[in-house]
């Protein structure tokens, strides 16, 4: 990218409704300066070769855009990348990430912040819903920390839940683990969930941060299934932690099968609506994940010793605690529920929930109890 | 000539003693009220005019004057009427002073001269110091409740004169009215399954715990609030006083006439009024629906959906028991201590929050909390989640405890509680309920580890101590506490954590 054309190219991807279909027609139209000056006189409108591929939209997009570029400076977008600490790279920069350069559809601007040459050796790409349970936060949570430990790139999208959860465990190692890759859909100084901010900043610090939209741009719902596109791009591996039927996570795997890369997917509950797409993607025929080990055997790395199964299982439980336990299997429950459901009295239910609680293996939160780890 | 006559009007659920003077004497005819009368009291001329006229009494052709006093006080209200009418008579020397010596009168007056009942007839004949009242024949029942002197029920002012005069006798007293149909309380018996909503009822009876339930629509929880007055203990003389003098003061209805017995219900809309909740409606600063709950059950459906600030008034009755409401001409003290027992759906899918099946975003569930002040919330000590009941259940399962078993339970803790000298345990603090709640060693231990894994906060400690205690009372469980009590009270208390989705 040659530098005096960030601000150029930088005000074209800014323009409204300009996704990665409608910003390759542009760039292809011309050098940046000579095509941002065509788009601030909405001179387009007479080109053939461009309305054409924009379609019948065509009119109605030029005019907009030449009221957005009033409002747009290419100096001071240029100016902003270097306040904000992030780079703008495209398939001419050496550090652009060769899996992208190979793609059927790379993105054509993509910004970075943090070390773009990180994204070497093996890559893992962890999805999920948002409103993920406990079971998935905690199985994402660790998948993410032992595939991290053994030298593997968590990728994810930053999104609250499984990617959240995914993240912070890969978060949660020494210094010498895989660097975690996050490939947002807002620009990259737009942190979105605000929740995230930390989880942001420490990706970007210990790994790299992606995104394909301009700093500045926020959270619209067709940026996300672009960016899902790019996460199964660059994964080795796509593992669906928990899913409805319909969630983005399914469009990640449409994207991963059209490019040949393996979709894994986490058992769950038949009961649980958010394990109904993953155990829909089971019965289609995707491996069952049950352990990072085989993910890691796969990838031909070493599984780092003493990481073996949930210590919790194989301690002994008291025939009280395990009902309480095995009730729970189905997933959240509330205590009247389970006092229902369960064969002890009020009583002894009170009393071993609350040891149960106290131990960490089940939580409660606002009147649910689910059980962790 | 000059007389008195005594009276009362109600200020908040308060009889206010009025003594109604009259002053006839020579001059230009006029008829003047004063002693600071209210719109309805100013009335009363003409009211009092007319009675007099429809009634063949001669309208006095001097100058009249009546003082309410004492007179630095506003009087509001009709219920003046019979007492200045009568006053007047005696004054202008068309009855005899002898024959009303004593004589106290509340009523409104007619144009054709009958006697009308008034609003807060209880606490206004309460307040009266006479040893014959008059009253319309509507209010005599009531106002036998409260005092010891002689009631006359009349129909008229013609009936009053003549009575007075020896024309004729009092008339009869009315017979008791019919007490209809007998209703029964909901009972209990009635909820299938929800364990442990059921037991949560229980202990919110027994100790006086405020209950929060939560569900999503149709789970049951006004059913379940509906059974909670008739497993508190009746009410008792001073107390069943209190809540008739309330009543009355509102307005509202005793068709029974006689005082009320079981703890009352009261379950106001969402849409009500800060002034309708809490009380002080102009003009005689009328008692709310936190008031006309005292000593029974203040039922708040739909709980997010009351303006804040509505809510944010209860917490006064809550801290203190009672309300004070002050105006500029007035102010009053409303009794309000009563079981706030309070329903809400955490958010508007209609899945509570539920793990893997709400599909609310973060912005509804925090909408909905925002509308819910930490320290309002803080006030429930007990809180039970509800889900719609299983459908066999519904049709198949066999009916729970009934209403009387339960109560009979309640009661039994209740005594326990006074004889440590509260009236429920829900008033224990401090160094009382330190001294009330030796703990176990595996109760302390398991306080212990709740309180440094941080599932426990200070002040949950003490909502659990109480909340153990009540619940060892209705086991009839001698202290100290045990670990199962205070597990149960953990399970049951309300946290005020909500529920994050995990980052």
């Amino acid at each position: 990218m040659n530098p005096s054309d960030v601000g150029f190219v930088t005000a074209i991807a800014s323009l409204p409704g300009v996704g990665p279909a409608r910003l390759a027609t542009l760039l292809d139209a011309g050098v940046p300066t000579a095509v941002w000056e065509q788009l601030v006189r909405g001179g387009f409108a007479r080109d053939e070769s461009v309305t054409a591929a924009l379609g019948p939209k065509a009119p109605k997009l030029v005019a907009d855009w030449r009221r957005a570029a009033a409002s747009l400076d290419p100096v001071e977008l240029a100016q902003r990348h270097e306040t904000l600490g992030i780079r703008l790279l495209d398939s001419d920069d050496v550090d652009y990430p060769e899996a992208f350069r190979s793609d059927i559809e790379p993105p054509r601007l993509l910004w970075c912040k943090g070390d773009p040459t990180r994204v070497r050796g093996r890559r893992v790409a962890i999805v999920g819903t948002r409103r993920c349970t406990r079971y998935g936060h905690d199985v994402a949570r660790r998948f993410g920390m032992e595939l991290a430990a053994a030298g593997v790139s968590v990728v994810s999208g930053l999104a609250l839940g499984i990617d959240a959860a995914a993240h912070a465990g890969a978060l949660d190692t020494g210094a010498d683990a895989g660097p975690p890759v996050g490939i947002v859909g807002t620009g990259l100084d737009v942190v979105y969930p605000r929740r995230n901010r930390t989880l942001w900043e420490s990706v970007a610090e210990r790994g790299v941060l992606f995104s394909e939209a301009p700093p500045g741009a926020s959270a619209e719902p067709w940026r996300f299934p672009a960016r899902n596109r790019l996460i199964a791009a660059l994964a080795d591996i796509v593992v669906v932690v928990e899913s409805t039927d319909r969630g983005g996570s399914m469009y990640t795997v449409d994207e991963a099968i059209t490019r040949d890369v393996e979709v894994r997917a986490v058992p769950g509950p038949i009961t649980s609506p958010t394990s109904s797409g993953t155990n829909r993607l089971l019965a289609d025929g995707a491996a069952p994940v049950l352990s990072t080990a085989e993910l890691i055997g796969e990838l031909g790395l070493a599984v780092p010793i003493g990481s073996g199964s949930d210590s919790g299982d194989a301690a002994y439980r008291d025939p009280e605690e395990q009902c309480v336990l095995d009730v729970l299997t189905t997933g959240a429950t509330t205590f009247d529920e389970l006092a229902e459901r369960s064969t002890l009295s009020l009583e002894r239910l009170g009393l071993v929930v609350a040891r149960l609680q106290v131990e960490g293996v089940v939580v409660r939160s606002g009147g649910w109890y689910e059980r962790a780890r | 000539m000059f007389t008195t006559i005594a009276s009362a009007t109600v200020l908040g659920v308060e009889g206010q003693p009025v003594t109604v003077e009259a002053h006839v004497s020579q001059g230009l005819p006029g008829f003047s009220i004063v002693g600071l009368p209210d719109t309805a009291c100013r009335e009363a001329r003409d009211r009092v005019r007319a009675a007099l006229m429809s009634s063949e009494l001669k309208w006095p052709e001097r100058r009249m004057t009546v003082n309410l006093a004492p007179s630095g006080i506003r009087k509001v209200g009709s219920g003046l009427d019979l007492a200045i009418a009568l006053a007047l008579l005696v004054a202008d020397g068309q009855l005899e002073a002898a024959g009303l010596e004593g004589f106290g009168a509340i009523g409104e007056l007619g144009l054709d001269g009958t006697v009308r009942p008034v609003p807060g007839i209880v606490p206004a004949v309460d307040a009266l110091d006479a040893s014959e009242i008059l009253v319309a024949r509507g209010d005599a029942h009531l106002a036998r409740l409260v005092t010891g002197a002689t009631i006359r029920a009349v129909r008229s002012l013609r009936e009053v004169v003549d009575a007075l005069t020896g024309e004729d006798g009092w008339p009869d007293f009315p017979p008791p009215p019919d007490p209809g149909p007998v209703r029964r309380l909901p009972d209990l018996a009635d909820v299938r399954g929800q364990s442990a909503a059921r037991r949560a009822l229980e202990i919110a009876a027994a100790g006086g715990h405020h209950l929060l339930m939560v569900g999503p629509p149709g789970s049951g929880k006004t059913m379940l609030a509906r059974r909670l007055p008739g497993l508190l203990p009746p009410l008792n003389d001073a107390q069943s006083l209190a809540a008739t003098k309330v009543h009355s003061a509102a307005g509202l209805a005793l068709p029974s006439s006689r005082l009320i017995q079981d703890p009352p219900f009261r379950d106001p809309h969402h849409s009500i009024t800060m002034v309708a909740l809490i009380g002080g409606g102009a003009p005689t600063l009328r008692p709310g629906e936190a008031s006309c709950a005292t000593h029974g059950v203040l039922f708040l459906d739909e709980l997010g959906e009351f303006p804040p600030h509505v809510l944010d008034a209860l917490r006064q009755p809550l801290e203190q028991g009672s309300i004070r409401v002050a105006r500029a001409a007035a102010s009053v003290v409303l009794p309000a201590r009563f079981l706030l027992v309070a329903a809400m759906n955490p958010c508007p899918c209609g899945e509570a929050n539920r793990p893997g099946y709400c599909r609310c975003t973060d912005r509804d569930r925090a909408r909905y909390r925002r509308r819910l002040s930490g320290p309002l919330l803080d006030r429930f000590d007990l809180r039970i989640d509800v889900l719609r009941p299983d459908t066999n259940r519904l049709l198949g399962g066999e009916p729970g405890e009934s209403t009387a078993v339960v109560a009979a339970r309640v009661l039994a803790a209740r005594k326990r509680a006074n004889r440590r000298g509260v009236a429920c345990n829900a008033e224990l603090n401090g160094a009382a309920l330190e001294a009330a709640t030796p703990l176990e060693d595996g109760a302390r231990n398991l306080l212990d580890t709740a309180l440094r894994v941080g599932s426990l906060t200070a002040r949950g400690l003490t909502r659990v101590r109480r909340l153990a205690l009540t619940i060892a009372d209705l086991a009839g469980a001698e202290a100290p506490l045990s670990a199962e009590h205070i597990g149960m009270a953990l399970a049951l208390r309300s946290d005020p954590l909500p529920r994050q989705d995990a980052a």
